[in-house]
């Protein structure tokens, strides 16, 4: 198979751009999620 | 009061302001200068170069002293706080938005009053027998620019950076007028001047959409 | 949240699935051989990037219409989306055309205006990034995005009619070598696969937007809140 690096690094850059992305998402939300619970609690206390 | 008439006095107002310093005239042109003389290194400035690049370099001076110049036209009133006076009056947005358009319209084509002679003095590019022509050419050109200009300028001047966020977001909208303009001033500066009928009708094209949609969308632009 | 689940099983079952025909099962082309197999994420990067970008434009719409903040979340996560899926046509093409053509990029009408989309929308996020007032943000954000989706057309067209005028050296033929219906076949499978992908992080980035903004009510709830109890106090004494 000829050129076959060019073949591997374009499928590794599909999966790589948006697995990078989705996780960047999931730690953005988890966090997100985690500041909504401390708000919430704090909202409880007073 | 009719919109055209709110226009007019707007626009009187703003013609009013401009002519009483001139400073945002006399920046843009020596700043346009600047641009011309600057690509006077990039190329050699003979017969031939300069009608193959002059084109292109015309049109680019445009755009870019055109994105400084088109910033003032809200930032001012956000800076002086007129703006609300400006929606409270009993006037249509698009009053509004027209007569800055039409403001920045005639400033830019003062602009390009100045700035097409010197051009085509220092690069030996004859304006004999065209000029009817590259006028009209230039006012298509102009009309979109400061219509998409004035657009962009009243989103950016609620964001910050605006003198960044301007030409980045006119820049690359502008690129079908920026190819139409410079094809069709090209087709003047050959020695058998022929003014191509498509780039003028992708210029009109490019226009009407603009006007269309500034019209359509000129409330959100003007709300607080 | 069951249907999570399985949606994204069912997208990464179909995107092994498609990654194996691309890979093995799609027949391999005369000259070009396996280098050719790109044109199988190329392709539908670009399919799903168009269907973001219209998915921005009928968001843009609504939210101006509506004024109801979820067309503006859907409309940055559709921006985001179509941004990434852009990137990734740019950046499998130059590795497609570096061994098939003998150079990394060329300015024909197609790339031209898919690199000035690629720059219009990233403005669009920047756009964003620059305003603070959450409304003003949508607002803007929206009638921009509308100017920029009516714009695309007229740079395509602007493009060609130059490209026709000063035409390129080298012959951009189509990608489809046509007679095989078994490429028509991994093809469709890819473009599946790609946009199931496409719509499932959509999705995410759409929860994600939800969550910001339920964030920033209770922030408000709870400053509103924190003023009240001084201010009672002070009216009893």
């Amino acid at each position: 198979m000829k050129n076959f690096e060019n073949l591997f690094a374009a499928w590794m850059i599909v999966w790589v751009v948006f697995f990078i992305y989705e996780i960047s998402i999931a730690r953005r939300m988890a966090r997100l999620r985690e500041d909504i619970e401390s708000l919430k609690r704090q909202m409880r206390e007073r | 009061m009719s919109a055209a008439r709110a226009a007019g006095i707007l626009l009187a107002k703003e013609l009013r302001v401009e002519f009483r310093t001139r400073e945002l005239l006399s920046a843009t042109i020596v700043f346009a200068l600047v641009v011309v003389v600057l690509f006077s290194f990039a190329f050699d400035p003979t017969a031939a170069e300069s009608r193959r690049y002059g084109p292109g370099l015309l049109w680019i001076s445009f755009l870019f002293a055109g994105s400084l110049m088109l910033n003032p036209s809200f930032a001012r009133e956000r800076t002086n706080d007129t703006m609300d006076a400006l929606r409270m009056a009993p006037i249509s947005p698009f009053a509004i938005l027209s007569a800055k358009m039409l403001a920045n319209f005639i400033f830019m084509s003062l602009v390009e009053v100045v700035l097409v002679p010197v051009f085509s003095v220092l690069y030996n590019v004859s304006l004999s027998g065209i000029v009817c022509r590259l006028v009209l050419v230039l006012a298509l050109g102009t009309v979109g620019l400061t219509v998409a200009g004035t657009v962009f300028s009243a989103i950016s001047s609620h964001a910050r950076l605006r003198e960044l966020l301007l030409p980045l977001l006119l820049l690359p909208i502008l690129t079908p007028l920026l190819i139409g303009a410079v094809e069709a001033t090209a087709s003047l500066f050959v020695d058998q001047p022929e003014l191509d009928r498509t780039w003028l009708a992708l210029l009109a094209g490019f226009d009407i959409v603009f006007l269309t949609a500034s019209w359509l969308l000129c409330d959100y632009l003007i709300e607080e | 949240m069951k249907a999570r689940y399985a949606s994204t099983i069912a997208v990464a079952v179909l995107i092994f699935f498609a990654g194996y025909a691309a890979l093995f099962i799609a027949p391999d082309e005369k000259t070009m051989h396996a280098i050719q197999r790109i044109f199988y994420f190329h392709l539908p990067s670009w399919i799903a990037m168009f269907t973001a970008l219209s998915v921005v434009f009928v968001a843009n719409i609504a939210y101006l219409a509506t004024r109801r903040s979820k067309w503006d979340s859907l409309g940055v996560s559709a921006a985001e989306l179509a941004v990434v899926c852009c990137t990734i046509g740019l950046a499998t093409g130059p590795l497609w055309a570096k061994p098939v053509w003998g150079i990394w990029w060329t300015w024909d009408a197609r790339l031209t205006t898919t690199f000035i989309l690629w720059l219009l929308y990233i403005s669009y996020l920047l756009l964003r990034g620059l305003l603070d007032d959450p409304e003003k943000k949508a607002v803007f954000s929206a009638v921009f995005g509308i100017f920029a989706f009516l714009d695309a057309p007229l740079v395509y067209v602007s493009n060609r009619l130059w490209r026709t005028q000063h035409p390129q050296p080298v012959i951009l033929g189509g990608n489809n070598s046509g007679l095989d219906p078994m490429i028509g076949k991994v093809l469709l499978l890819c473009v599946i696969a790609v946009m199931g992908l496409m719509i499932l992080v959509l999705l995410d980035r759409y929860r994600l937007e939800q969550l910001r903004q339920e964030f920033d009510e209770l922030r408000l709830e709870q400053e509103a809140l924190a003023l009240e109890p001084s201010s009672i106090g002070r009216e009893r004494s």
